[in-house]
Protein backbone atom coordinates (compact mmCIF):
# COMPACT_ATOMS: atom_id res chain seq x y z
CA UNK A 1 0.00 0.00 0.00
CA UNK A 2 2.51 2.48 0.92
CA UNK A 3 5.27 2.86 -2.03
CA UNK A 4 8.72 3.22 -1.72
CA UNK A 5 9.49 6.92 -1.04
CA UNK A 6 10.31 8.96 -4.08
CA UNK A 7 11.64 12.13 -2.84
CA UNK A 8 12.45 14.04 -5.41
CA UNK A 9 14.53 17.55 -4.07
CA UNK A 10 13.31 19.66 -6.98
CA UNK A 11 13.59 23.02 -6.22
CA UNK A 12 10.40 24.90 -6.00
CA UNK A 13 9.53 28.28 -7.48
CA UNK A 14 7.16 30.59 -6.17
CA UNK A 15 6.54 32.89 -8.72
CA UNK A 16 4.09 34.73 -6.61
CA UNK A 17 6.01 35.06 -3.46
CA UNK A 18 8.26 37.73 -2.09
CA UNK A 19 11.97 37.61 -2.71
CA UNK A 20 13.02 37.45 0.89
CA UNK A 21 10.15 34.46 1.76
CA UNK A 22 12.19 31.30 2.76
CA UNK A 23 10.92 28.68 -0.01
CA UNK A 24 9.90 24.92 1.61
CA UNK A 25 10.80 22.34 -0.33
CA UNK A 26 7.63 19.97 -0.66
CA UNK A 27 8.63 16.36 0.44
CA UNK A 28 6.16 13.43 0.31
CA UNK A 29 7.67 12.09 3.85
CA UNK A 30 6.62 8.08 4.29
CA UNK A 31 3.61 8.06 2.20
CA UNK A 32 3.49 8.36 -1.62
CA UNK A 33 0.32 10.46 -3.42
CA UNK A 34 -2.20 7.55 -3.65
CA UNK A 35 -2.07 6.46 0.46
CA UNK A 36 -5.08 7.80 1.73
CA UNK A 37 -5.44 9.75 4.60
CA UNK A 38 -4.84 8.20 8.39
CA UNK A 39 -8.17 7.04 9.81
CA UNK A 40 -7.54 9.54 12.97
CA UNK A 41 -6.89 12.48 11.36
CA UNK A 42 -9.83 12.18 8.70
CA UNK A 43 -12.12 14.95 10.66
CA UNK A 44 -8.75 16.88 11.52
CA UNK A 45 -8.97 20.52 10.26
CA UNK A 46 -5.53 21.87 9.74
CA UNK A 47 -5.69 25.76 11.41
CA UNK A 48 -2.49 28.26 11.09
CA UNK A 49 -1.40 29.46 14.82
CA UNK A 50 -3.29 32.43 15.71
CA UNK A 51 -1.30 36.10 14.54
CA UNK A 52 -2.22 39.05 16.42
CA UNK A 53 -1.97 41.54 14.60
CA UNK A 54 -0.34 44.59 16.69
CA UNK A 55 3.04 42.50 17.45
CA UNK A 56 2.66 40.83 13.72
CA UNK A 57 2.94 44.90 13.45
CA UNK A 58 5.50 45.82 15.89
CA UNK A 59 7.80 42.42 14.72
CA UNK A 60 7.38 43.44 10.83
CA UNK A 61 8.92 47.03 11.86
CA UNK A 62 11.90 45.05 13.67
CA UNK A 63 12.28 42.70 11.09
CA UNK A 64 12.42 45.16 8.62
CA UNK A 65 15.37 47.56 10.68
CA UNK A 66 17.25 44.56 11.81
CA UNK A 67 17.45 42.70 8.21
CA UNK A 68 18.29 46.36 6.79
CA UNK A 69 21.10 46.74 9.83
CA UNK A 70 22.74 43.37 9.12
CA UNK A 71 22.37 43.98 4.75
CA UNK A 72 24.54 47.28 4.90
CA UNK A 73 26.96 45.82 7.27
CA UNK A 74 27.53 42.98 4.97
CA UNK A 75 27.31 45.17 1.89
CA UNK A 76 29.66 47.72 4.01
CA UNK A 77 32.42 44.74 4.89
CA UNK A 78 32.47 43.03 0.72
CA UNK A 79 33.05 46.29 -0.04
CA UNK A 80 36.16 46.85 2.24
CA UNK A 81 37.38 43.80 1.18
CA UNK A 82 37.16 44.68 -2.50
CA UNK A 83 38.73 48.43 -1.92
CA UNK A 84 41.76 46.41 -0.32
CA UNK A 85 41.89 44.11 -3.39
CA UNK A 86 41.86 46.64 -5.78
CA UNK A 87 44.24 49.08 -3.82
CA UNK A 88 47.03 46.18 -3.74
CA UNK A 89 46.36 45.92 -7.00
CA UNK A 90 45.67 49.15 -8.81
CA UNK A 91 46.60 51.43 -6.09
CA UNK A 92 49.36 54.81 -5.94
CA UNK A 93 51.65 52.09 -3.94
CA UNK A 94 51.38 49.62 -6.19
CA UNK A 95 52.27 51.02 -9.08
CA UNK A 96 55.67 52.30 -7.05
CA UNK A 97 56.36 48.67 -6.04
CA UNK A 98 56.14 47.20 -9.42
CA UNK A 99 58.41 50.19 -10.78
CA UNK A 100 60.56 49.48 -7.78
CA UNK A 101 60.54 45.53 -8.62
CA UNK A 102 61.49 46.16 -12.30
CA UNK A 103 64.29 48.34 -11.32
CA UNK A 104 65.64 45.48 -9.09
CA UNK A 105 64.90 43.00 -11.66
CA UNK A 106 67.23 45.21 -14.34
CA UNK A 107 69.95 45.40 -11.49
CA UNK A 108 69.86 41.84 -10.67
CA UNK A 109 70.00 41.20 -14.80
CA UNK A 110 72.84 43.16 -14.87
CA UNK A 111 74.80 41.47 -12.37
CA UNK A 112 74.11 38.16 -13.94
CA UNK A 113 75.15 39.13 -17.60
CA UNK A 114 78.46 40.52 -15.84
CA UNK A 115 78.60 36.77 -14.10
CA UNK A 116 78.42 35.60 -17.18
CA UNK A 117 80.51 37.46 -18.87
CA UNK A 118 83.06 37.11 -16.86
CA UNK A 119 82.80 33.28 -16.79
CA UNK A 120 82.52 33.85 -20.49
CA UNK A 121 86.22 35.00 -20.71
CA UNK A 122 87.59 32.23 -17.83
CA UNK A 123 86.20 30.00 -20.37
CA UNK A 124 87.46 31.54 -24.11
CA UNK A 125 90.86 31.98 -22.25
CA UNK A 126 90.77 27.79 -21.57
CA UNK A 127 89.56 26.84 -24.75
CA UNK A 128 92.88 28.93 -25.92
CA UNK A 129 95.05 27.21 -23.88
CA UNK A 130 93.63 23.64 -24.73
CA UNK A 131 93.48 24.83 -28.63
CA UNK A 132 97.20 26.15 -28.36
CA UNK A 133 98.72 22.90 -26.19
CA UNK A 134 96.91 20.72 -29.08
CA UNK A 135 98.68 22.18 -31.85
CA UNK A 136 102.02 21.98 -30.19
CA UNK A 137 101.19 18.39 -30.04
CA UNK A 138 100.26 17.92 -33.39
CA UNK A 139 103.56 19.81 -34.49
CA UNK A 140 105.74 17.43 -32.69
CA UNK A 141 103.86 14.03 -33.31
CA UNK A 142 104.21 15.51 -37.22
CA UNK A 143 108.30 16.08 -36.10
CA UNK A 144 108.38 12.28 -34.60
CA UNK A 145 107.43 10.64 -37.59
CA UNK A 146 109.05 12.59 -39.74
CA UNK A 147 112.25 11.73 -37.72
CA UNK A 148 111.25 8.05 -37.93
CA UNK A 149 110.60 7.89 -41.43
CA UNK A 150 114.46 9.18 -41.67
CA UNK A 151 115.91 6.34 -39.31
CA UNK A 152 114.25 3.70 -40.99
CA UNK A 153 115.48 5.63 -44.53
CA UNK A 154 118.63 5.38 -42.75
CA UNK A 155 118.64 2.42 -41.56
CA UNK A 156 117.52 0.82 -44.65
CA UNK A 157 120.63 2.04 -46.96
CA UNK A 158 123.20 1.04 -44.05
CA UNK A 159 121.28 -2.59 -44.89
CA UNK A 160 122.07 -2.24 -48.83
CA UNK A 161 125.16 -1.47 -48.57
CA UNK A 162 126.24 -3.84 -45.90
CA UNK A 163 124.32 -6.60 -48.49
CA UNK A 164 126.78 -4.28 -51.36
CA UNK A 165 129.77 -5.01 -49.22
CA UNK A 166 129.06 -8.70 -48.70
CA UNK A 167 127.66 -9.36 -52.15
CA UNK A 168 131.71 -9.22 -53.35
CA UNK A 169 132.56 -12.53 -51.22
CA UNK A 170 129.83 -14.57 -52.31
CA UNK A 171 130.00 -17.63 -54.27
CA UNK A 172 128.78 -17.82 -57.71
CA UNK A 173 129.07 -19.59 -60.47
CA UNK A 174 132.44 -18.21 -61.52
CA UNK A 175 133.86 -18.87 -59.11
CA UNK A 176 132.81 -21.93 -57.59
CA UNK A 177 135.79 -24.17 -58.89
CA UNK A 178 138.13 -22.11 -57.35
CA UNK A 179 136.13 -21.97 -53.91
CA UNK A 180 136.06 -25.27 -53.60
CA UNK A 181 139.62 -25.54 -54.22
CA UNK A 182 140.43 -23.27 -51.59
CA UNK A 183 138.12 -24.82 -48.87
CA UNK A 184 139.78 -28.19 -49.14
CA UNK A 185 142.85 -26.21 -48.78
CA UNK A 186 142.08 -24.78 -45.88
CA UNK A 187 140.70 -26.90 -43.20
CA UNK A 188 138.95 -24.97 -40.19
CA UNK A 189 138.74 -26.36 -37.15
CA UNK A 190 135.78 -25.27 -35.14
CA UNK A 191 136.58 -27.18 -32.01
CA UNK A 192 136.88 -25.37 -28.62
CA UNK A 193 137.64 -26.72 -25.10
CA UNK A 194 136.66 -24.69 -22.04
CA UNK A 195 136.88 -24.80 -18.30
CA UNK A 196 135.27 -24.58 -15.29
CA UNK A 197 136.82 -20.74 -15.00
CA UNK A 198 135.50 -19.58 -18.18
CA UNK A 199 138.74 -19.89 -20.00
CA UNK A 200 138.17 -20.71 -23.54
CA UNK A 201 140.88 -22.49 -25.60
CA UNK A 202 140.39 -22.64 -29.62
CA UNK A 203 143.63 -24.16 -30.26
CA UNK A 204 142.80 -28.02 -30.19
CA UNK A 205 143.81 -31.23 -32.04
CA UNK A 206 142.89 -31.65 -35.52
CA UNK A 207 141.05 -34.85 -35.80
CA UNK B 1 61.47 -1.40 1.13
CA UNK B 2 61.16 2.06 2.16
CA UNK B 3 64.89 3.13 0.52
CA UNK B 4 64.48 3.86 -3.24
CA UNK B 5 67.72 5.17 -4.81
CA UNK B 6 70.87 6.09 -4.58
CA UNK B 7 70.21 9.19 -1.75
CA UNK B 8 66.83 8.14 -0.46
CA UNK B 9 66.90 11.59 1.66
CA UNK B 10 66.02 13.68 -1.43
CA UNK B 11 62.82 12.06 -1.37
CA UNK B 12 62.04 12.98 2.19
CA UNK B 13 59.55 16.02 2.80
CA UNK B 14 62.26 17.44 5.45
CA UNK B 15 64.72 17.55 2.76
CA UNK B 16 62.00 19.01 0.62
CA UNK B 17 60.83 21.31 2.76
CA UNK B 18 64.18 22.62 3.04
CA UNK B 19 64.73 23.97 -0.33
CA UNK B 20 65.45 27.74 -0.46
CA UNK B 21 64.46 28.83 -3.46
CA UNK B 22 60.97 30.06 -4.06
CA UNK B 23 60.92 31.99 -7.56
CA UNK B 24 58.83 35.21 -8.47
CA UNK B 25 55.98 34.72 -10.17
CA UNK B 26 56.93 35.94 -13.49
CA UNK B 27 59.10 32.69 -13.82
CA UNK B 28 57.19 30.19 -15.68
CA UNK B 29 60.00 28.06 -17.30
CA UNK B 30 63.41 26.37 -16.38
CA UNK B 31 65.65 24.54 -17.91
CA UNK B 32 68.96 23.13 -17.44
CA UNK B 33 71.59 21.94 -19.90
CA UNK B 34 74.33 20.26 -18.81
CA UNK B 35 76.84 16.95 -19.69
CA UNK B 36 76.80 13.43 -18.14
CA UNK B 37 80.53 13.10 -18.18
CA UNK B 38 83.43 15.90 -17.59
CA UNK B 39 84.48 17.88 -14.87
CA UNK B 40 83.30 21.66 -15.93
CA UNK B 41 80.23 19.98 -15.72
CA UNK B 42 80.18 18.48 -11.79
CA UNK B 43 78.34 21.26 -10.47
CA UNK B 44 75.41 21.19 -12.84
CA UNK B 45 74.91 17.66 -12.27
CA UNK B 46 75.18 17.95 -8.43
CA UNK B 47 73.00 20.39 -8.90
CA UNK B 48 70.19 18.49 -10.95
CA UNK B 49 70.95 15.28 -8.46
CA UNK B 50 70.27 17.48 -5.22
CA UNK B 51 68.74 21.05 -5.54
CA UNK B 52 66.28 20.12 -8.38
CA UNK B 53 63.57 18.14 -6.72
CA UNK B 54 63.74 20.88 -3.75
CA UNK B 55 62.85 23.46 -6.22
CA UNK B 56 60.25 21.38 -7.77
CA UNK B 57 58.37 21.19 -4.59
CA UNK B 58 58.99 24.57 -3.47
CA UNK B 59 57.49 25.50 -6.95
CA UNK B 60 55.15 23.15 -8.48
CA UNK B 61 53.86 25.47 -10.92
CA UNK B 62 57.19 26.32 -12.53
CA UNK B 63 58.22 23.92 -15.85
CA UNK B 64 61.58 22.48 -15.64
CA UNK B 65 63.60 20.43 -18.06
CA UNK B 66 66.49 18.90 -18.53
CA UNK B 67 68.86 18.76 -21.47
CA UNK B 68 71.54 16.07 -21.35
CA UNK B 69 74.65 16.59 -23.74
CA UNK B 70 73.62 19.09 -25.97
CA UNK B 71 75.81 21.38 -25.60
CA UNK B 72 79.96 21.53 -24.54
CA UNK B 73 79.22 24.03 -21.70
CA UNK B 74 76.42 23.44 -19.17
CA UNK B 75 73.68 26.69 -18.49
CA UNK B 76 70.48 27.20 -17.37
CA UNK B 77 67.88 29.15 -18.79
CA UNK B 78 64.32 30.55 -17.57
CA UNK B 79 61.90 31.78 -19.78
CA UNK B 80 59.65 34.54 -17.97
CA UNK B 81 56.22 35.55 -18.69
CA UNK B 82 56.66 38.25 -20.37
CA UNK B 83 58.82 36.36 -22.98
CA UNK B 84 62.01 37.34 -21.48
CA UNK B 85 64.97 34.51 -21.24
CA UNK B 86 67.91 34.74 -18.63
CA UNK B 87 70.43 32.77 -19.52
CA UNK B 88 72.70 31.77 -16.32
CA UNK B 89 76.35 30.39 -16.85
CA UNK B 90 77.29 27.47 -14.89
CA UNK B 91 80.81 25.80 -15.89
CA UNK B 92 82.77 24.93 -13.29
CA UNK B 93 80.42 26.28 -10.56
CA UNK B 94 79.87 24.55 -7.47
CA UNK B 95 76.44 23.54 -7.15
CA UNK B 96 76.06 25.61 -3.74
CA UNK B 97 76.76 28.96 -5.65
CA UNK B 98 74.22 27.70 -8.37
CA UNK B 99 71.59 27.61 -6.02
CA UNK B 100 72.74 30.95 -4.26
CA UNK B 101 73.11 32.44 -7.95
CA UNK B 102 69.88 31.64 -8.80
CA UNK B 103 68.32 32.35 -5.77
CA UNK B 104 69.84 35.76 -5.86
CA UNK B 105 68.64 37.14 -9.32
CA UNK B 106 64.96 35.32 -9.93
CA UNK B 107 63.93 33.67 -6.14
CA UNK B 108 61.92 35.58 -3.71
CA UNK B 109 63.87 37.45 -0.60
CA UNK B 110 63.43 36.04 2.66
CA UNK B 111 61.85 39.40 3.73
CA UNK B 112 58.71 39.09 0.62
CA UNK B 113 58.40 35.04 2.15
CA UNK B 114 58.41 35.92 5.49
CA UNK B 115 55.68 38.85 4.76
CA UNK B 116 53.71 35.86 2.95
CA UNK B 117 53.78 33.60 5.87
CA UNK B 118 52.59 35.97 7.72
CA UNK B 119 49.85 37.35 5.67
CA UNK B 120 49.14 33.76 5.51
CA UNK B 121 48.74 33.29 9.55
CA UNK B 122 46.38 36.43 8.95
CA UNK B 123 43.52 34.80 7.26
CA UNK B 124 42.87 31.98 9.53
CA UNK B 125 42.51 33.11 13.50
CA UNK B 126 43.24 29.82 15.55
CA UNK B 127 41.18 32.20 17.77
CA UNK B 128 37.69 31.40 16.01
CA UNK B 129 34.95 28.97 16.45
CA UNK B 130 33.24 26.83 13.30
CA UNK B 131 33.53 23.72 11.48
CA UNK B 132 35.97 21.19 12.21
CA UNK B 133 37.36 21.38 8.44
CA UNK B 134 38.41 25.09 8.87
CA UNK B 135 38.47 25.99 12.73
CA UNK B 136 40.48 24.09 15.75
CA UNK B 137 37.09 24.16 17.98
CA UNK B 138 33.36 24.13 17.39
CA UNK B 139 32.35 24.17 20.71
CA UNK B 140 33.52 25.80 24.58
CA UNK B 141 33.11 22.53 25.47
CA UNK B 142 36.08 21.40 23.70
CA UNK B 143 38.59 23.30 24.84
CA UNK B 144 39.94 21.62 28.47
CA UNK B 145 39.20 22.82 31.60
CA UNK B 146 36.19 23.97 30.38
CA UNK B 147 32.32 22.75 31.65
CA UNK B 148 31.97 19.70 29.81
CA UNK B 149 29.40 18.59 26.85
CA UNK B 150 26.26 17.69 28.65
CA UNK B 151 25.74 15.08 26.18
CA UNK B 152 28.95 13.34 27.44
CA UNK B 153 29.60 14.19 30.92
CA UNK B 154 26.14 15.13 32.58
CA UNK B 155 26.19 18.63 34.53
CA UNK B 156 26.23 18.28 38.10
CA UNK B 157 22.85 18.95 40.02
CA UNK B 158 23.49 22.57 40.67
CA UNK B 159 23.87 23.68 37.40
CA UNK B 160 20.67 22.07 35.79
CA UNK B 161 18.40 24.30 34.79
CA UNK B 162 15.39 22.34 36.42
CA UNK B 163 16.86 22.11 39.80
CA UNK B 164 17.36 25.67 39.96
CA UNK B 165 13.90 26.56 38.99
CA UNK B 166 13.22 24.03 42.06
CA UNK B 167 14.98 26.19 44.26
CA UNK B 168 14.12 28.94 42.87
CA UNK B 169 10.08 28.34 43.32
CA UNK B 170 10.86 26.79 46.88
CA UNK B 171 13.16 29.59 48.09
CA UNK B 172 9.99 31.96 46.90
CA UNK B 173 7.71 30.14 49.46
Amino acid sequence: MLRALSRCHDPVVRLLAPRNTVLIETVRGRKSRTDPKAKSKLDRIKTPPPVDPVEMVVLKERFTEYNLILRALRLEFKEQVLRKKYEDEVGSAAEERTKKEAEEHRSLMAWNDAENLRLRQIREQRVQKETEAAELKRREAILLRQQELEDYIKEKERQILQLQEEAKDFITMDNLDERIEEALDNPKNYNFAIDKEGRVVKRTAIQ
Amino acid sequence: MPMKGRFPIRRTLEYLQKGEIVFKKSVKIMTVNYNTHGDLSEGARKFVFFNIPQIQYKNPWVQIMMFKNMTPSPFVRFYLDDGEQVLVDVEGKHHKEITHHVKKILGKTDQVLEAEALAKMELSNPANFGHKKYFLRECMSEVEGQVPHPGLVPLPKEMTGKYRAKMAATSDE
